[in-house]
Order: C-alpha cells, then sequence, then structure tokens
C-alpha cells in the first residue's frame, strides 16, 4: 500500500529544524527545538499541556511563524516568502482537534475545494480520488450530506480524506481525537494506523499512548518549549532516561 | 368498561390550580388582553383621521363631475402638475398629471436607491476587509473613516456634500477632466461615457442569446466526449471562442441592418454619405476636409467661413440617432452645427423652414414624417416653403451599440449619462453613510466566522483571496445579510433626505404636491405606500436569498 510520493531531503531527513525560536508577546513558547524527520517516519510528540508541542508542529506549515531558527520542509526553507509557504502548504496535510470541516459545504464539497482551487483539478478528477479516499476512511456514503449531520468521528475520518485527497507528502495531526468521544477515538486511530503502515511520513500530537507504543517510529517528549527527550517507543515507555519523562509517565499511566 | 379508557396522557390534578395561577387560562386572558389594546389604539387612529378629513372639509373630495364622494379622493392626481422637474428620467411636462410627475419622482428615487445599495454594498464590503487588514495605516483610515460617517448625521453629510463639496466644483468652461479621461467633473455635476442602444441593438440582443445557447450546448458536448475518451480539452476557451463569434456576427448583421434614415432637401441632391462632405468642400471651396484646419492657421479662411459652411442638421435631443449621425459626421471630419430640440414636430418644423439641412431619426419616422411634409408643403403657399418639394432619404449604416462621449458644447454638457450635482450629492452621501455601517456589519460577520475556519484553508493552501472568498464570505453572509437588509432599508428610507439637496425624488414632489393641491391626506398615504412597497421589495428579495443561503447548511 505504499502510496506515499518520494520527497526532497536534505541530508537523510525530510524535515529538519535548528534551534526553533518562538515567543507570544514575552512567553517564550519555544526555546530552540532541534530535530529532524526521515521520510516515512511516524513520530509522535506527547508531553503536557503547555509544553508546546501544538504550536511546534503548527511552525512546520506557517500556521504560526517562528522567530529564531531554521525549519527545512522537503527541501524548502520556510520563511516571509509567500510562494514558499503555499509550496509547503500544498505537500504538507494537516488535520485539526476541532476538525474544522467548512460547515456551509457538503462532505464531497469539502473534500474537493482545495484540489480544485489549488491543485488545479477538474472536478471530476477531484471527486474521483475524493471517492476513493472517503471509501478508504469508511464512509463514502456520507458523501451528499454537510458536516452538521455526521458524528464527530465520521467529520475526523471527512478531514482526514480532505487532507489525503491533496496528495501531501507529509501529515501532521494535531491531537486528532481529543475531541472525541471515547467510543469514536478507535475509528479515528485504525484510520491513522492504516496510513502509518502505508509509509506515510507522519508528526502526531496525541495523548493516546496505546496508538504512540504500537505506531510510532520515534517518540519525542516536550516540555516547557523544549524537547526532554527523543526515544524508540520501548525505551520510552520502559526505560526511559530523563527524570522529567519518568514523572510524566507516572501521572498518566499510574491514575 | 375498564377496557374503554383512551390511551394518552394521564392528567394532572388540574382541578387543585386556581384559576389565576392557571399557565393556560392566563395566556387566554393575555390574548384577550392584547386584542382590546389593539382595537382601541386602531380606533384613534381612525378616528383621529375622519376628524382631520371632516376638519379639511369635503372640498378635498371633488368628483370631476362636481359631486362629492370619498372614492374621488385621487381625482386630482388627473390635472396638471404645473411645476417643472429638473431631472426626469421619463419625458415630463408639467402640463403632464401630477400622477406622472410622482411617477418621475418615484424612478429618480428607485433610480438612487439601487445605485445606492449596490455601490454601498461594495464599498462597505471593502472597508470591512480592511478594518481587519494586518497593514495598521489601511486599518486605522478604515476604522477613521467608520467612525467619522456613523457618528455624525446624514443630513450633515448631504449639505456639506452638496454645498461645500460640488457646488465648490469649477464652472463648467475650466470642468475638470481627470486623468484627460473622457469624463467632466463640475459644478453641474459628473458627465460620465455611455453606451448607446441603437434600435438595432434589438437584432445584437438575439445573437447575445443564440451565443449563450450554442457556448452551452458546446460546453456540455465536449464534457461529454472528454468522459469518453478521458482527454481534456479545453472546453472554457472553446465556449468563449464560439460566443465571440457568434457576438461578431451579430454585430456585423445588425451593423448592417440599415435603419437610420436622414431626411435631406430634394434641393440638396444628396445620394449617399459621402455626398455631405462634396458639399462642404464646395461651400469652402477647398480640396479636402484635412486642410481646413491648416488653411485656418495660414488665414486663407476664417473661423466665420467655417461656421457658416458646416452642416447644420436638427436632432432629437439625446435620441440614439443623434449620437449615430453625429459620431458618423466626426469620423468623416465634417463640420456640423447642430440644432437640438425636444420633440418630433418641432424638428420637423424648423426642417420645413429651412434651419437644418439634414433631419436624423429611425426609418420608420422619418418616411412618416416625409410623408406629413409632403402634405404640409402642398396646403401651403410657396414662399413659407424653404426645403420644398419631395425630400430624399438617406440610409446610414447604424451600429447597434455606440460610445456616447460627453462635451462641452457651448454652455451645456453634450452626450454620455449626466449625473447632477444634486444627484451626486444624495447618491454619494448614502453611498458613504451606509457603507460605513456596511463596513461594521461585515467586519462582524467575517469575525463571528471561527479561527479554524482560516487555519484549515490555509492548512490546504488556499490562497488568502481563495480562503476569503471560498470559505470565509459564505459563512459571513449568514450573520451578514439580516442587519445588512436593515441598512438596505435604512438607505431607501433615508433617500428621502433628496429634499436638502434639491433633488427631485418622491418625497421632495410629494412634498411640491401638497402644497399645490392641499390634499396632504392623500399624498401622504401615497408616499406611504411608495416607500413601503420599495421596503417589502426590498426585504422580500434579501429574505429569499437568506432563506436559500441557509438551506445550504443542512
Amino acid at each position: 500500500m505504499a502510496e506515499a510520493k518520494t520527497l526532497k531531503t536534505t541530508g537523510d531527513n525530510v524535515i529538519v529544524c535548528n534551534e526553533v525560536q518562538k515567543w507570544y508577546g514575552n512567553y517564550h513558547a519555544l526555546r530552540g527545538v532541534s530535530m529532524s524527520v526521515r521520510s516515512g517516519e511516524v513520530i509522535v510528540i506527547l508531553g503536557p499541556s503547555g509544553s508546546g508541542k501544538s504550536t511546534f508542529i503548527r511552525t512546520l506549515n506557517r500556521l504560526e511563524e517562528h522567530q529564531g531558527g531554521d525549519i527545512i520542509v522537503d527541501g524548502i526553507t520556510l520563511s516571509h516568502d509567500v510562494r514558499n509557504i503555499a509550496e509547503i502548504r500544498r505537500e504538507v496535510g494537516m488535520v485539526f482537534q476541532q476538525f474544522n470541516l467548512f460547515p456551509h459545504l457538503t462532505v464531497l464539497e469539502n473534500i474537493t475545494l482545495a484540489p480544485i482551487h489549488v491543485r488545479k483539478w477538474s472536478r471530476e478528477r477531484a471527486e474521483e480520488v475524493a471517492m476513493k479516499w472517503l471509501t478508504r476512511v469508511g464512509i463514502p456514503e456520507q458523501a451528499d450530506k454537510y458536516p452538521g449531520q455526521l458524528s464527530g468521528g465520521q467529520q475526523q475520518r471527512v478531514a482526514i480524506a480532505r487532507t489525503l485527497t491533496m496528495e501531501p507528502k507529509i501529515l501532521l495531526f494535531d491531537e486528532p481525537t481529543s475531541a472525541l468521544d471515547p467510543e469514536m477515538i478507535k475509528e479515528v486511530l485504525d484510520v491513522m494506523r492504516d496510513l502509518a503502515n502505508s509509509g506515510y511520513t507522519i508528526l502526531a500530537v496525541t495523548h493516546e499512548m496505546g496508538f504512540a507504543r504500537t505506531v510510532a517510529d520515534r517518540i519525542i517528549f516536550m516540555d516547557a518549549g523544549q524537547i526532554v527527550e527523543e526515544n524508540t517507543p520501548d525505551n520510552f515507555f520502559h526505560n526511559p532516561k530523563e527524570e522529567r519523562t519518568k514523572k510524566f509517565l507516572n501521572q498518566i499511566l499510574n491514575h | 368498561m375498564a377496557g374503554e379508557i383512551p390511551p394518552g396522557p394521564p392528567s394532572m390534578g388540574q382541578e387543585s390550580i386556581p384559576f389565576w395561577r392557571d399557565g393556560r387560562v392566563l395566556g387566554v386572558l393575555a390574548q384577550i388582553a392584547f386584542v382590546i389594546g389593539f382595537i382601541i389604539v386602531a380606533g384613534w387612529f381612525v378616528s383621529n383621521i375622519l376628524n382631520n378629513i371632516s376638519s379639511l372639509g369635503s372640498s378635498q373630495f371633488i368628483c370631476q363631475d362636481g359631486g362629492f364622494s370619498y372614492r374621488c379622493a385621487f381625482d386630482f392626481m388627473e390635472a396638471d402638475a404645473q411645476f417643472d422637474i429638473s431631472e426626469t428620467p421619463i419625458d415630463y411636462d408639467p402640463s403632464d398629471s401630477y400622477w406622472r410627475a410622482l411617477g418621475v419622482g418615484a424612478l429618480n428615487t428607485v433610480k438612487v436607491t439601487v445605485l445606492g445599495i449596490i455601490f454601498a454594498t461594495i464599498l462597505g464590503t471593502l472597508v470591512g476587509i480592511a478594518r481587519l487588514s494586518p497593514n495598521w495605516l489601511v486599518s486605522r483610515i478604515a476604522l477613521w473613516y467608520v467612525d467619522l460617517l456613523r457618528n455624525t448625521p446624514l443630513v450633515l453629510q448631504l449639505i456639506f456634500l452638496y454645498f461645500s463639496v460640488l457646488l465648490g466644483l469649477p464652472q463648467i468652461d475650466s470642468a475638470i477632466q481627470p486623468l484627460g479621461l473622457p469624463m467632466f467633473i463640475s459644478q453641474r455635476g459628473v458627465n460620465l461615457p455611455s453606451f448607446e442602444f441603437m434600435p438595432s441593438f434589438a437584432i445584437l440582443m438575439a445573437f447575445i442569446i443564440l451565443g449563450i445557447i450554442q457556448a452551452q450546448v458546446l460546453w456540455v458536448i465536449l464534457g461529454r466526449q472528454e468522459e469518453l475518451t478521458g482527454k481534456e480539452s479545453n472546453r472554457l476557451t472553446w465556449a468563449i471562442i464560439s460566443f465571440i463569434v457568434v457576438i461578431g456576427i451579430g454585430w456585423i448583421v445588425s451593423s448592417n441592418e440599415t435603419n437610420q434614415a436622414v431626411l435631406t432637401p430634394a434641393s440638396m441632391r444628396i445620394r449617399e454619405f459621402d455626398d455631405f462632405e462634396q458639399i462642404v468642400l464646395n461651400r469652402l471651396d477647398v480640396n479636402q476636409l484635412n486642410d481646413i484646419a491648416s488653411d485656418l492657421e495660414e488665414g486663407l479662411i476664417t473661423q466665420d467661413q467655417v461656421d457658416e459652411a458646416a452642416l447644420k442638421i436638427c436632432v432629437l435631443r439625446d435620441a440614439p440617432s443623434e449620437t449615430n449621425f453625429t459620431s458618423q459626421l466626426r469620423r468623416a471630419d465634417i463640420p456640423y452645427e447642430v440644432k437640438r430640440t425636444t420633440r418630433q414636430d418641432q424638428s420637423t418644423s424648423s426642417f420645413i423652414e429651412g434651419d437644418c439641412e439634414a433631419y436624423v431619426g429611425p426609418t420608420a419616422v422619418i418616411a412618416a414624417e416625409r410623408d406629413a411634409m409632403d402634405n404640409i408643403i402642398a396646403a401651403t403657399p410657396e414662399d413659407d416653403v424653404v426645403n420644398g418639394g419631395a425630400a430624399t432619404m438617406l440610409q446610414l449604416t447604424e451600429n447597434p451599440i455606440r460610445l456616447s462621449i460627453p462635451r462641452i458644447e457651448g454652455f451645456n454638457f453634450v452626450g454620455g449619462w449626466k449625473m447632477t450635482a444634486e444627484f451626486t450629492a444624495i447618491l454619494l452621501g448614502l453611498i458613504l453613510n451606509t457603507a460605513a455601517s456596511i463596513a461594521e456589519i461585515v467586519r462582524a460577520g467575517i469575525q463571528s466566522v471561527s479561527k479554524g475556519q482560516t487555519e484549515a484553508a490555509r492548512a490546504l493552501g488556499l490562497s488568502e483571496s481563495q480562503r476569503l472568498r471560498l470559505v470565509i464570505l459564505p459563512q459571513a453572509l449568514k450573520v451578514i445579510i439580516p442587519p445588512q437588509t436593515s441598512q438596505y432599508l435604512n438607505l431607501a428610507k433615508n433617500s428621502s433626505l433628496a429634499l436638502a439637496v434639491a433633488y427631485p425624488d418622491f418625497w421632495n414632489l410629494g412634498n411640491t404636491t401638497i402644497n399645490q393641491s392641499g390634499r396632504s391626506i392623500q399624498i401622504i398615504l401615497l408616499v406611504m405606500v411608495f416607500y413601503l412597497s420599495i421596503s417589502l421589495s426590498v426585504s422580500g428579495v434579501l429574505n429569499w436569498y437568506n432563506r436559500r443561503n441557509q438551506l445550504q447548511e443542512r
């Protein structure tokens, strides 16, 4: 099922971050984050709330502007150059906590909007690809409904199909299951697991430890705007290096 | 017997509630109280009107036969209005009835309302978006504009615009021509180029419709072919090309349709258009029209001689035929002098008396005029008729649409679209004032759409203008339209402030009619009905649009 496209690499890596800094006014949100991602790698970012993990992945497609350091995505350096930003956004898909579907458009129109207007596909082609992805996430019969008529889990799967129809090379998940009822979390995680197995490069911020343990190639643990620990899932959960990590794991695993 | 108990909700112990605490009884009592209150208020209004009518006297209701009846309340409207109106979209003369005078007023109000709504919407939307601009200067300017215009009275703005701005502009002889464009701004208002639709435009219109159908059919056929072959063809390009080709054919066909006629005296022996040139050349004794300018410079001929030799033509003021004929003469560099009349018969008599050598109009009209003329000529003594004998009719090519460019001739503007100072003042005032309120509504509407929508649009790679157009505005519209409707209604009703700048709108002319006829109740009634129907149509259209928009939700 390897559908993901090849990426331009910098060295071995498709994403390279070097000493990324970000302030909100006087609040120092990212304090020199450096990391890199290889093609096809699945990375889960963990951390307590306010640790800057969402802010960090949102700098990768410039939903948040970074004020220091370098970010290189797919061989393109992120700067104020709007053409570079547009190019990166075409290749980097993002799934949000609150789904952010467009309520005035049907499911199919939600999915085909960007391919038609950004990729300049014909409507026929866009609809064909959209239906393929809707089938893959398991809800082709909902194509003509409006987002408000769907359950949360279905909406999030539509949002994933909307992102994938743009045929991105990199997928960013920003707490995709945090706004869902417990019984709907599984259906979304199943789709994400399926994508991870298909060779996509994925960065996911999530609180789903089961997903992190079984799917991730690497876990990044952040706290107070810094990367505290990078480790494989096995070592991270059973043999963490840092004291801060142990405290965090204690809090979430033993409640 | 126990099995016959009807199914239904169990009755609660209503016996235990005293009636003054029983919600159902209280509801009925409130209804009764409201109806009684309504009848009292309505009765007071009716009796007040009846009292006023009887104190005004039964002369308010004189019938044409001299009797009195309420049914004759509006009979006075048939009488001559006897006042002049400065701006008349339809023919009007003081000898026309009050009905026609108020009709002119109604059209003027509708004109300023419709244009006002269109431009206030455009300006308001732009300012509203500018308010949210990340550019500090742009958003500040938008804020100042909104604050200034919303916090001062509209009448004040209108009077300032009219007396300080528009009447402060230069006189007609030094009218401003911005950037050398063919438009004039002066004390008389604004004069813009306009398109004149000739009678043959009807034929072009048929071709336009044909072209649209044609392009649609082609679009569908090519679409089917795409589906069959799987290859993409440039459907849009082909549809547009075919549309342009059809319009082009239509233009040629309708241009050859010769229904523009010129009447010339038989004595001039004119057979075709070029003969006009020959006549002027003979009069000036030059070989070429181009020589006139150089001969003038060298002093071989004087300006007076040129004026003398110029072709004297008669036209109907602002008729399509005028634009058509004069623009052909200008193109051929033939000097001419126009005599404009407002009525057909005035042109005819000028022509017979020899005031002009050519008289232009639609073929049918000219043919009828010629027949009439033959009769007149036959009935009058020879000496009174200068342009005697059967007149010659000349057919000219006429384009379906002509550009009419304003020019200064003497102390007047000729051609183009005239916006008087009064019209400009009320239109501009309404636009600027309403746009300020619309800007705030648009800003609120945009801000009501959640931030997540913007982030999703950006993350999908939509450009900023696509984001606004495809994602934000369609959602904001649902919030915008209801308050926008009341702004449009405000604009329509505020147009009655035209009185302050002497623009002849419905209320202004209604006022004049009251003063002249003394029938205040009838006119006030008409004014109420008029503004009510404008308001109801505006809100009817917007409610329909809003419902259509809401339905898209789910």
